[in-house]
């Protein structure tokens, strides 16, 4: 028989020798410098490569010229409106459709194969086909933001409606709690995640369709000016623009959405 | 000859801050082989800070604790968690072999006849979703002593399950526990459970000492309907009223 | 709808076992051939609506269902669909591939360590946010003219779903169990073959769901700026050519496509994949 022994080490056996510099290097902010550092050589690097890529310099360049011309107000003023009212559309009519299909499982099967279909029409279709109807103008992006930004709400909202557990319905319904207070306490709270995380899907594919709604509508707006620049070859000039409408929707999408939804899952998060 | 030695032991949580909070003082005693015992006491006593210690899950701040084995290095553990912890995307059978160190005929023989012990034999095949969570807490069992350990560790094993369950597989543990003889440390806050299934009970404090050792020598296998062990129960549970009289703040933690 | 658990009416008492289970089947067989029309009512009104909307719109604005059945059926016909859905297929593959290569080690990474997670996690939230069309122009200015930029599109707009997908696989990983492996001494290289990949298998697929959708909408707006092959191509030449029935056609098709895929390989896929799961079970 050959025996062993298993001894567990203690704590003050184990020195902790772990040098203070480098709890210092691995901290999160320093995690996050570097990655910016690295993307920004990465970058430069590219831009050295290929003759294609512009640099930098030239891109700050092109921004601060277009920003001289008076160029980026107006466009993005232009953008915003036709953007905001086709989420707006978007938002309601989803919300309205979504909590149809997530209550009712017949609604499910009748909707079902729409939302597919529109969720696989890419942008661009919607696009090419809204110029046609509705010529150069607002109403083209309008409607595109509207139609690629749609399904997706829909889908989300009801994920959120069928994701108030069976139990919390079986439970709310046998006590005899009424339906206003039922919506309220219940699926108000467990849904408005969902319906938070569809908005914020329809605003990044939103913007992709009201951008892509005027790189062919060719009336104004920041996708006719990326295209303008695009058009006559001038790479940097289109870095700026692209620099300019991913910073917009970056700071949307940080500042509002990354705190409204962690507000709305708090719930969900501190139970863990 | 002791299984588990423990020398000794401290524990304290924020060691030199303001919030330190020593959990285990001082703890001192020996689990001979093929013995069952059971460590009790109220919650927030140490019981799980030991264990998690016992098993390695934890560092210890002082003291000496080592496991002795003879199948080789290291010891081999084996452990009954309060949930069961099965794979769920695993078979009954496959989460058994899981554990085991290899895959040979003889681990496959071996968790079959721990699968028969707890009656699911037939259930092999099932994924454990499919199973109620009786059952699936026995698969539980069924693993832990299939390792063949050296030192079989169970934390609250029943007290996730229903009382007529529970006793149940209280019944079954007392039986495979006496074919295979494997040392047991059992922890729990139930003292009827622990006087029912243990040879020795250690009693924890709040505070983290050791309040009583106690050697329960009846014969097995034990029914809870037994006088024998109804009037041991009994005796233990007064001594520990004792207890919350010596250590008045526990008096609403028990 | 005042009590919306209660789905199915109850029916009438059964006398004995068989007879329930007869009874059972009927209802669900009821309940499938109600759902299959509802299916087929779907699909009834959305050609209804497109019909309607074709014949109110200006002429030659919006051909209807009709008439683009007829101009698949010549691509179908003509063989022109074989070879460029293929060049399309193929595209998309290759990309998707590129992004999974990168985009699972980079999810693991930021699932397992604090480190990485704070190294990718503003890369990933600003390359998930940034426009497709941004993709599209960026690899085309990259590599011009040439199947690569299709396929370096698809992996740029794909890599942060992968990535963001696995990473919350890893972080939804069961610790208990991980616990009790190491408890049972099981080895790293075990801990990660029996929990950590079953656990992300999910989340892997519904990265794959998701970015398949988005992929392929990618890789034809590459192939409309400038393609050489593929749908996306065919529905520029179309488009150039004024006939919308050509662009909606072959969009169409693509969009069979797409359902039959996502239908047919990948949620048969999922479910064997799945069968542990109580849910997936009640689906089958």
């Amino acid at each position: 028989m050959t025996q062993t022994v298993t001894r567990r080490r203690s704590a003050e056996e184990m020195a902790g020798d772990a040098p203070a510099w480098r709890g210092r290097l691995t901290s999160n902010p320093a995690a996050r410098s570097t990655f910016y550092v690295a993307a920004f050589l990465t970058w430069l690097l590219l831009a050295a490569l290929f003759e294609r890529i512009p640099g930098p310099a030239s891109v700050v360049d092109r921004l601060i010229e277009e920003f001289r011309r008076g160029e980026v107000f107006g466009n993005f003023a232009d953008t915003f409106y036709r953007f905001s009212i086709g989420v707006a559309l978007s938002v309601v009519a989803g919300i309205l459709i979504g909590v149809l299909i997530g209550l009712s499982p017949m609604a499910r099967a009748f909707l079902e194969s729409p939302v597919m279909v529109g969720l696989s029409i890419p942008a661009i279709m919607w696009a090419f086909l809204t110029v046609m109807w509705f010529g150069f103008g607002h109403m083209s992006p309008i409607v595109t933001t509207f139609l690629t930004a749609v399904p997706f709400v829909i889908l989300n909202v009801a994920q959120g409606v069928q994701g108030v557990s069976r139990d919390l319905r079986d439970m709310s319904s046998s006590y005899g709690i009424p339906l206003t207070r039922r919506v309220r306490d219940l699926v108000l709270p467990a849904v408005s995640g969902y319906v938070l995380a569809g908005v914020r899907f329809a605003v990044i594919m939103g913007w992709n369709g009201v951008l892509l709604a005027e790189w062919f509508g060719g009336s104004g707006g920041a996708g006719y000016r990326a295209r303008y620049w695009y058009d006559a070859n001038q790479f940097a000039g289109f870095a700026a623009w692209v620099v300019l409408f991913v910073g917009v929707i970056i700071v949307l999408d940080q500042l509002v959405f990354e705190k409204a939804s962690r507000r709305a899952f708090r719930w969900r998060d501190q139970t863990h | 000859m002791a299984v588990l030695t423990v020398k000794d032991l401290c524990k304290t949580f924020g060691a030199g801050t303001a919030r330190s909070n020593r959990v285990l003082d001082h703890i001192s005693f020996d689990v001979r082989g093929q013995t069952f015992v059971s460590i009790v006491g109220p919650s927030g006593c140490g019981k799980s800070t030991l264990l998690n210690i016992i098993s390695g899950v934890e560092d210890h701040t002082s003291g000496h604790i080592s496991v002795t084995g003879d199948s080789g290095s290291p010891a081999r553990l084996g452990y009954v968690f309060q949930d069961p912890r099965l794979l769920p995307w695993r078979s009954v059978r496959k989460n058994m072999l899981y554990v085991q160190d290899s895959a040979d005929e003889a681990a496959g023989t071996r968790v079959d006849r721990y699968l028969d012990m707890v009656g699911l034999s037939k259930h092999g095949d099932f994924f454990p979703g499919q199973l109620s969570g009786g059952m699936q807490q026995r698969v539980g069992i069924a693993r832990a002593f299939a390792v063949e350990p050296d030192l079989l560790i169970m934390d609250e094993p029943f007290s996730h399950l229903d009382a007529i369950t529970a006793r149940g597989l209280r019944a079954q543990l007392q039986e495979i526990w006496s074919h295979s003889k494997k040392t047991v440390v059992f922890v729990t806050h139930d003292v009827v459970e622990a006087v029912e299934l243990s040879d020795r009970i250690i009693v924890l404090q709040p505070g983290g000492k050791i309040f009583e050792d106690i050697e329960i020598d009846l014969p097995r296998p034990r029914r809870q309907s037994d006088p024998a062990v109804a009037t041991l129960q009994a005796e233990v549970l007064a001594r520990l009223e004792n207890m919350k009289a010596l250590t008045p703040t526990v008096a609403s933690a028990v | 709808m005042s009590n919306p658990v209660i789905e199915a009416p109850p029916t009438a008492a059964a006398v004995t076992w068989q007879e329930g289970e007869v009874l059972a089947r009927r209802a669900s067989a009821r309940h499938k051939r109600k759902r299959l029309a509802l299916l087929v009512a779907g699909w009834a009104a959305m050609l209804g609506i497109w019909q309607v909307a074709a014949y109110y719109l200006p002429f030659g604005t919006l051909p209807n269902p009709l008439e683009v059945g007829a101009e698949m059926w010549d691509i179908v016909a003509g063989g022109a669909l074989v070879s460029d859905l293929f060049a399309s297929i193929a595209k998309t593959a290759v990309g998707f591939a590129v992004a999974g290569a990168i985009g699972a080690p980079v999810g693991y990474l930021m699932g397992r360590y604090n480190y990485w997670k704070a190294f990718f996690h503003d890369g990933v939230t600003v390359a998930g946010t940034i426009p497709a069309l941004t993709y599209a122009v960026l690899s085309l200015i990259i590599f011009g003219l040439s199947d690569l930029g299709p396929v370096l599109a698809v992996a740029l707009v794909s890599t942060p779903y992968v990535a963001l997908n696995v990473a919350e696989g890893i972080r939804g990983v069961d610790q208990s169990l991980v616990k009790m492996s190491q408890a049972f001494g099981r080895s790293p290289r075990q801990i990660r073959r029996e929990v950590f990949v079953p656990t992300i298998v999910p989340y892997v697929f519904a990265a794959i769901r998701m970015s398949f959708a988005v992929a392929w909408k990618v890789e034809a707006l590459t192939e409309v700026f400038g393609g050489t092959n593929g749908v996306g191509f065919q529905i520029r030449n179309e488009y150039q050519l004024f006939n919308i029935t050509g662009v909606i056609a072959w969009m169409g098709l693509f969009i069979v496509f797409m359902l039959l895929v996502e239908r047919l390989v990948l949620r048969k896929l999922e479910q064997r994949v799945l069968a542990w799961r109580p849910d997936e079970r009640a689906v089958q």
